[in-house]
């Protein structure tokens, strides 16, 4: 198996083409990213968000 | 629902604080010695004691020993808290600790030694990269034995930047420790020349991303909103900082080989990514920053806000300056100067040292149940530690800046204006200035050391604190339509995985290419092994420690070729385990030290090696006169060679015991020359392979070109 990739690969002389995939790869992953998060839900983000606090230090920091 | 009792550590908390504060005074005094010895070379003690042999010893303790104990502390401190429940075993904390702190003391024993394997920030030998495999390896049994018994249903932000760590950390260290031992302590890397090169910077660029900035990154997201009682400022751009910085991150190695004989596309993938990294970098850095809204007259009167968020700046700073670094054009001129040093320390004293001293000074008094001994020596230690900073970055950016231009400029009659030398020189007060910050930021350290001894002393260590919460149930109910972001922050194992993915698509697309494809390294046939005492005297060359100050590789610049000779060829280093192309020019670039205008005679380079201000004078190279003294240890040819040829270095079969007579025999003609040239010292030691293996240096090449024009 590995024997036929790098036939494959050492014969492949077009390497410019990787930083064009990556950078492909990334715009998809990004948007995918962004819509997902746009779509959150608010009360659900602050739930998140309070993780950290405990129950009596969340009241002292929301007055 | 029946709440549970149970207690958070905070022994181990504890261990791990002493840890960071102990050894951040160690690497940074050594920091400090390593500066000074640029300034006065006399300090250059002994061989253990060599710039050479102690700068990576400055490097891996600031990184691995002050950072490293840092992030464990943070880790161990937030991770119980944010998962409702004591870490998963205590035995394990505890190899977790005392394993780290052996690892510390053997680097500490062996890099003065001279045991390196020669690659930055990764010179540590192979039975201590067995031992950082194991301690990972219980370091993160125990997270995730935490996480999965944990008590709050989600896993927050914080944990993330922890998992990714664990696991990038792993592939890296890993990758970059591929290694073929050739005695129990010495090895040769699999990788060579080009390739190593790859590999190298894969992993140091990732070290500073996940080793100084993704853990920092998760405390900051634990520790400043606690510091500031108020939650961050925007999950979902914490969400997207996260994945969209661990995706980046991992392509951005090659921005540290520009302009060298990396294949091209490499070089565009790095800087692409690179310059992208700043968006991710900023959303980060702006997301801590506005945690603070509102809160902000509380910076002026709260010295743990300050100290953080002069931290959150730096790494602005830090993550504004890289991605510019990272063009070409600005490459060309920072590459290899102490500009990228001034750059470093941005990210290790501004960014690292300063939020470790915001969350010592915020936890240490939480764990011990008393406030901190004195506010105001804590204040002293923020603005010593402030101006130390600037005092330290100020000048060596100055200095990079002038001394890359000196090194380009010309004269009008078309000759280099300055010689190396006269940039040497140059850069002396420059030297002196960045330590005076050095004493400054130290002293605020110490300050801290006492102010910290006293707080302890007046309170008690609650070894076992006390905490409350309801059990997870362990039948969740699914809605439907549920968010995809939500079903993994439950499911960390599902977590690592995704993160794992992500960091390798960067590795295999950047790397695999570069080890597969033959036209990425071109052969040149008149490159041959080098002979067995030129590699006997390289690896004298990587035992010293000699790539810290001096770069064998030269970019196609008319400055850099009318200085050195011709560029550097990917095909010159195919038989280089490892590479050493260096990253900084304190000294000149050696790649064609034994050709052209630069070569010198065998007596010039021993005169050089036992004093080199007798034949440079106001060098700042230390002194090898040891070399003159010490027997070269040729028992271990025959394995070297043996290791070689597995590697794929094509020495003939059975040469390997042939070698010692070709070493003889060659050690011999260099001390014939010596004699001529009226120095009188037998051929077995030291410095006459390292002769040798100078003389060598970049002679392939020109052979060629003799070939050609003979014909």
């Amino acid at each position: 198996m590995y024997k036929f990739i790098k036939q494959y690969a050492e014969t492949m002389n077009n390497a410019n083409i990787y930083p064009m995939i990556s950078l492909f790869i990334f715009f998809i992953f990004f948007v995918v990213l962004l819509v997902m998060v746009k779509k959150m839900r608010k009360e659900r983000v602050e739930e998140l968000s309070n993780i950290p606090f405990e129950k009596e230090e969340l009241t002292k920091s929301t007055l | 629902m029946q709440l549970e009792k149970f207690y958070y550590d905070n022994r181990i908390v504890k261990n791990f604080a002493y840890a960071t504060i102990l050894w951040g005074a160690v690497g940074m005094l050594a920091g400090l010695w390593v500066s000074l010895q640029l300034v006065f070379p006399q300090l250059n003690i002994t061989q253990y004691g060599s710039f050479g042999r102690l700068r990576p010893l400055h490097t891996n303790a600031v990184i691995f020993a002050f950072v490293g104990n840092g992030i464990f502390m943070g880790v161990y401190y937030s991770l119980q808290r944010l998962c409702k429940a004591r870490m998963f075993s205590d035995k394990l904390s505890n190899i977790h600790f005392w394993g780290w702190q052996l690892i510390i003391v053997a680097a500490a024993i062996t890099l003065p030694l001279g045991l390196t394997q020669g690659a930055e920030y990764a010179e540590l030998i192979w039975p201590i990269d067995l031992a950082i495999t194991i301690i990972w390896v219980v370091f993160g049994w125990n997270m995730f034995g935490t996480i999965i018994k944990r008590r709050e249903k989600h896993l927050y932000v914080a944990i993330w930047f922890y998992i990714a760590t664990f696991v990038t950390v792993a592939v890296l260290h890993i990758v970059r420790s591929g290694e073929l031992p050739y005695t129990w302590l010495k090895s040769y890397t699999w990788y060579s020349g080009v390739q190593d090169a790859l590999v190298q910077w894969w992993y140091g660029h990732n070290a500073v991303a996940f080793f100084l900035t993704t853990p920092y990154l998760g405390l900051m997201y634990y520790f400043l909103p606690k510091a500031a009682n108020r939650p961050v400022y925007s999950y979902k751009l914490s969400i997207i900082h996260f994945w969209s910085l661990i995706f980046l991150y991992i392509w951005a190695g090659p921005h540290h080989l520009l302009y060298t004989a990396l294949p091209n596309w490499a070089q565009s993938l790095g800087v692409v990514f690179s310059v992208m990294l700043i968006f991710p970098s900023w959303g980060g850095m702006i997301n801590g920053l506005l945690t603070l809204r509102g809160a902000w007259d509380r910076v002026r009167d709260d010295v743990i806000l300050k100290f953080m968020v002069v931290a959150v700046t730096a790494y602005g700073m830090a993550t504004f300056e890289g991605p510019m670094l990272s063009l070409k054009s600005v490459s060309a001129i920072s590459h290899y100067t102490d500009w990228i040093v001034a750059h470093v320390h941005v990210g290790a004293l501004g960014w690292n040292g300063m939020l470790t001293f915001g969350v010592l000074y915020w936890l240490i008094p939480r764990i011990f149940k008393t406030d901190l001994y004195s506010k105001k020596l804590a204040n002293n230690h923020f603005w010593l530690g402030t101006l130390g900073i600037l005092f330290w970055a100020v000048p060596m950016y100055w200095a990079g800046f002038t001394q890359s231009s000196m090194w380009k400029q010309f004269t009008e009659a078309g000759q280099l204006k300055y010689t190396f030398l006269e940039t040497v020189t140059y850069m002396k007060p420059f030297y002196a200035m960045r330590s005076v910050g050095g004493i400054l930021y130290l002293t605020g350290v110490l300050i801290m050391v006492y102010n910290i001894y006293k707080t302890v002393k007046q309170g008690k260590l609650v070894a076992n604190e006390e905490a409350e919460a309801a059990p997870l149930v362990k039948e969740y109910v699914k809605h439907s339509g549920e968010h995809w972001h939500r079903v993994i922050e439950r499911k960390p194992v599902q977590f690592m995985i995704l993160s794992l993915i992500v960091i390798l698509i960067g590795g295999i697309i950047e790397l695999v290419p570069t080890f597969l494809i033959k036209s990425n390294v071109p052969t040149i046939s008149s490159v041959k092994p080098y002979t067995p005492l030129e590699l006997q005297g390289r690896d004298i060359y990587v035992r010293e420690g000699c790539y810290v100050c001096h770069s064998q590789m030269i970019r196609p610049f008319r400055s850099e070729t009318e200085r050195y000779g011709e560029y550097s060829k990917a095909g010159e280093f195919v038989y280089d385990h490892p590479f050493q192309w260096g990253s900084k020019r304190t000294g000149p670039d050696l790649a064609r030290e034994g050709t052209g205008n630069l070569k010198k005679s065998d007596g010039w380079h021993f005169r050089h090696l036992r004093e080199p201000s007798s034949m440079s004078e106001g060098s700042v190279m230390p002194s090898y006169a040891f070399m003159i003294d010490q027997v070269l240890d040729t028992s271990t040819t025959v394995a070297k060679i043996k290791a070689m040829q597995t590697l794929g270095v094509p020495y003939a079969k059975g040469f390997e015991y042939q070698a010692n007579s070709d070493l003889s025999a060659q050690a011999n003609s260099v001390r014939i020359n010596l004699k001529i040239e009226g120095i009188q010292v037998p051929a077995n030691r030291e410095v006459i392979a390292l002769i040798a293996y100078l003389q060598r240096l970049g002679t392939d090449i020109s052979k060629n070109k003799t070939a050609t024009s003979n014909k």
